[in-house]
């Protein structure tokens, strides 16, 4: 009981020595905490730039269905020296569209997808690159997205191979500026010189990594194999129950070897695509950022700290007899130790909070004018003192140790 | 019956090595005080009264031979235990008064209690009652560059208080003082001594320490007079020329 008086006692005596200290340096307090609070504004706008990204990346990668497989003949995401490995691969087509169809218990829906840029145009008014993409009424199922006005295709559509087209808010909005989604409802436009009738127009869906999504046009993809030829490649969306993508995999995989004839004992010669892969992608390039952030956190951190403990080291020197009146009195070691360990964490955790103010006023003026969403968790903040506070305490332990080991009759002699 | 010495010093050595020279600031001392004694130690100058008033206080760490400090063998304790000796049994009075300069009267004089670990309140209670048994209820809240010199020795003087130690140390406590504020705080040692207090007071000035009862003389680091104050303080009046001067100044 007395021992935890005692150390309580001497923790708030050391807090009150430490901020009557520092109030009492004002000017030399505010040049040690500089490097700290640099260092911690840097690194809080740096975390909060990435933390921004995140959250608009995760956002923008929705449209790619968490729980949708992508059959491609390649997969999507792959170094840079792979990719002649898939150029030979037999492209995925009808038939295996059909067998998925058949065979898959597990899948929810399946839309093939084809695609093409090419001429949308209308009146006078011609947009040069629209991503035409050519597949069937079970397209939203598979992929997510919702028509805002009209209707999405329907299975006569596609058996037919009608002219029906759903446009991207995008190309409405150059095709008809000023006019209502429901008033470009049964419209005509020409798809690379052929007349189609408006049935549809998409919701809005942002991008993805810069790339617009709303430059699209979605046709039936027979029709789109009549206009730009039937050979293409495609890719299947599978839409999995919730979970279960990787029950799906192993299901689709003996489907899809049957249905393209691979040799037993050969290698899969298509890919399942996912999400996750993007977001694991997108995990590496920012943890690359999330480095930067480190390397320069740590940097600023350590010249922070050494100013602390230069700063710290001349105010055990000034302090010389103080320290030896305070050891006369009857202050243990630990005492002073831990006074002066206090007084270096109350700078750095001083600079560690104005750093993290400003780092995240940075952070805001930079989410104002640029399109970057800068956003910091209230993690960021307790890290950014928390950090701080933690490098006072490292560069204190030496001046600390210092003034704790000075002998009490010298110290109360020196001049 | 036969009371304990409060201070038991038996063959006290104290050197310090400065190069390759041996300087023997104290030189085998040995002498008892009892429990409410006011004993002057005198010398001249580098006789080695700072350096044996730093170990009785416990500041310092003695070559060799022991002593005894209210029943502790301190020559045996460790730093942690020095620290508390330090803060239980002894006050301190500096010829510089070194008072915390950023702090109150009040709290310089609560310092003590502070490491001793005593609330708050009652840490406030007993350093106001220090400070008006020497007479500065009024300055509490002062800092120390708003006092005169006097009033600062007496601040210190209630800080070595204030703890109740069972030991006062003051060395040269007069010796920035002008001749009439020096003579109002040895009469204050008196008043302590008075209520029981046990003092241990370095001074230069012969008048000063013929009237304490009694006076320890230290020359080259060895006691060469132990007796009533009047009769030491006496010996040394006129200095007597040595034929073989010290080897320091
Ligand atoms: N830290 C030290 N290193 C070396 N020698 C020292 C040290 N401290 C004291 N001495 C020497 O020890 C001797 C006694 O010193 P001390 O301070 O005890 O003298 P004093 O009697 O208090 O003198 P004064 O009356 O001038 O205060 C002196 O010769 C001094 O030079
Ligand atoms: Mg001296």
């Amino acid at each position: 009981m007395k021992t935890v008086r005692r150390a309580w006692a001497e923790l708030v005596e050391g807090l009150r020595i430490a901020f009557g200290a520092l109030a009492g340096a004002r000017l030399r307090t505010f040049l040690t905490t500089l490097g700290i609070v640099i260092g911690v504004s840097t690194v809080i706008t740096i975390v909060a730039i990435i933390q921004g990204l995140d959250r608009s990346f995760e956002e923008q990668i929705q449209f790619l269905g968490a729980h949708t497989l992508y059959v491609d003949r390649q997969p999507w995401i792959q170094s840079d020296d792979t990719w002649w490995m898939y150029r030979n691969r037999q492209k995925i087509s009808v038939t295996e569209l059909k067998a998925v169809q058949r065979e898959s218990q597990l899948a929810l829906s399946v839309a093939p997808m084809v695609g093409i840029r090419g001429k949308v145009a209308r009146g006078g008014v011609e947009l040069e690159s629209v991503v035409l993409r050519g597949t069937t009424e079970e397209y939203l199922n598979a992929n997510g997205g919702a028509v805002q006005a009209g209707r999405f295709l329907v299975s006569s559509d596609v058996e037919l191979a009608r002219p029906a087209i759903v446009l991207g808010t995008d190309v409405m909005d150059r095709l008809f500026p000023d006019e209502p989604a429901a008033a470009v409802i049964g419209k005509r436009v020409l798809v690379a010189g052929r007349p189609f009738q408006v049935v549809g127009v998409l919701e809005r869906q942002g991008q993805l990594l810069g790339m617009p999504l709303d430059n699209v046009a979605v046709m039936p993809y027979p029709t789109f194999g009549r206009i730009f030829g039937a050979q293409r490649n495609m890719v299947l969306s599978v839409a999995a129950p919730p979970g279960k993508i990787a029950d799906l995999e192993s299901e689709l995989t003996p489907i899809l070897r049957r249905a393209r004839h691979v040799q037993p004992g050969k290698a899969d010669d298509f890919a399942f695509n996912r999400q996750e892969q993007f977001l694991k992608l997108y995990k590496q390039l920012t943890s690359a950022l999330y480095g930067m952030a480190v390397g320069v956190g740590l940097i600023t951190l350590i010249v922070g700290g050494i100013g602390i403990m230069n700063i710290m080291l001349v105010s055990v020197h000034e302090r010389t007899r103080e320290i030896g009146v305070r050891r006369a009195l009857g202050a243990r070691r630990s005492t002073i130790l831990v006074q002066f360990l206090i007084e270096s964490a109350a700078v750095a955790a001083l600079g560690g909070a104005v750093g993290t103010a400003l780092g995240l006023g940075v952070a805001q003026l930079v989410a104002l004018l640029s399109p970057l969403a800068a956003a910091a968790t209230p993690s960021a903040i307790v890290f950014g003192i928390a950090f701080s506070t933690a490098t006072g305490l490292l560069f204190g332990i030496w001046p600390a140790w210092r003034a704790a080991n000075l002998d009490p009759v010298e110290a109360l002699r020196y001049e | 019956m036969t009371e304990a010495p409060l201070i038991s010093v038996e063959n006290l050595t104290r050197h310090y090595k400065v190069g390759e020279e041996e300087v023997r600031a104290l030189d085998g001392v040995s002498f008892d005080v009892m429990r409410g004694e006011w004993v002057a130690v005198v010398g001249q100058s580098g006789s080695g009264k700072s350096t044996l008033m730093n170990l009785i206080g416990a500041l310092d760490t003695p070559s060799g031979g022991s002593y005894r400090i209210n029943g502790h063998d301190v020559e045996k304790l460790s730093d942690d235990q020095l620290a508390d000796l330090r803060n239980n049994e002894i006050g301190f009075v500096f010829q510089t008064f070194q008072l915390l300069s950023r702090s109150t009267a009040l709290a310089n004089v609560e310092l003590p209690l502070v490491y001793r670990g005593l609330p708050r309140k009652e840490r406030k209670e007993r350093a106001v009652k220090a400070l008006e048994a020497v007479g500065l209820a009024n300055r509490m809240h002062h800092k120390p560059n708003e006092l005169s010199g006097g009033q600062r020795q007496r601040v210190a003087i209630a800080r070595a208080l204030v703890g109740n130690p069972s030991l006062l140390l003051a060395d040269e406590p007069t010796g920035n003082l002008d001749s009439a504020t020096g003579e109002e705080i040895i009469r204050l040692f008196g008043e302590l001594h008075q209520r029981g207090h046990t003092i241990l007071l370095v001074t230069h000035e012969p008048r000063l320490a013929a009237r304490c009862p009694r006076a320890i003389r230290l020359s080259d680091g060895k006691v060469v007079a132990d007796g009533p104050g009047a009769d030491v303080a006496s010996l040394g009046a006129p200095p007597v020329p040595s034929p073989h001067p010290g080897a320091a100044a």
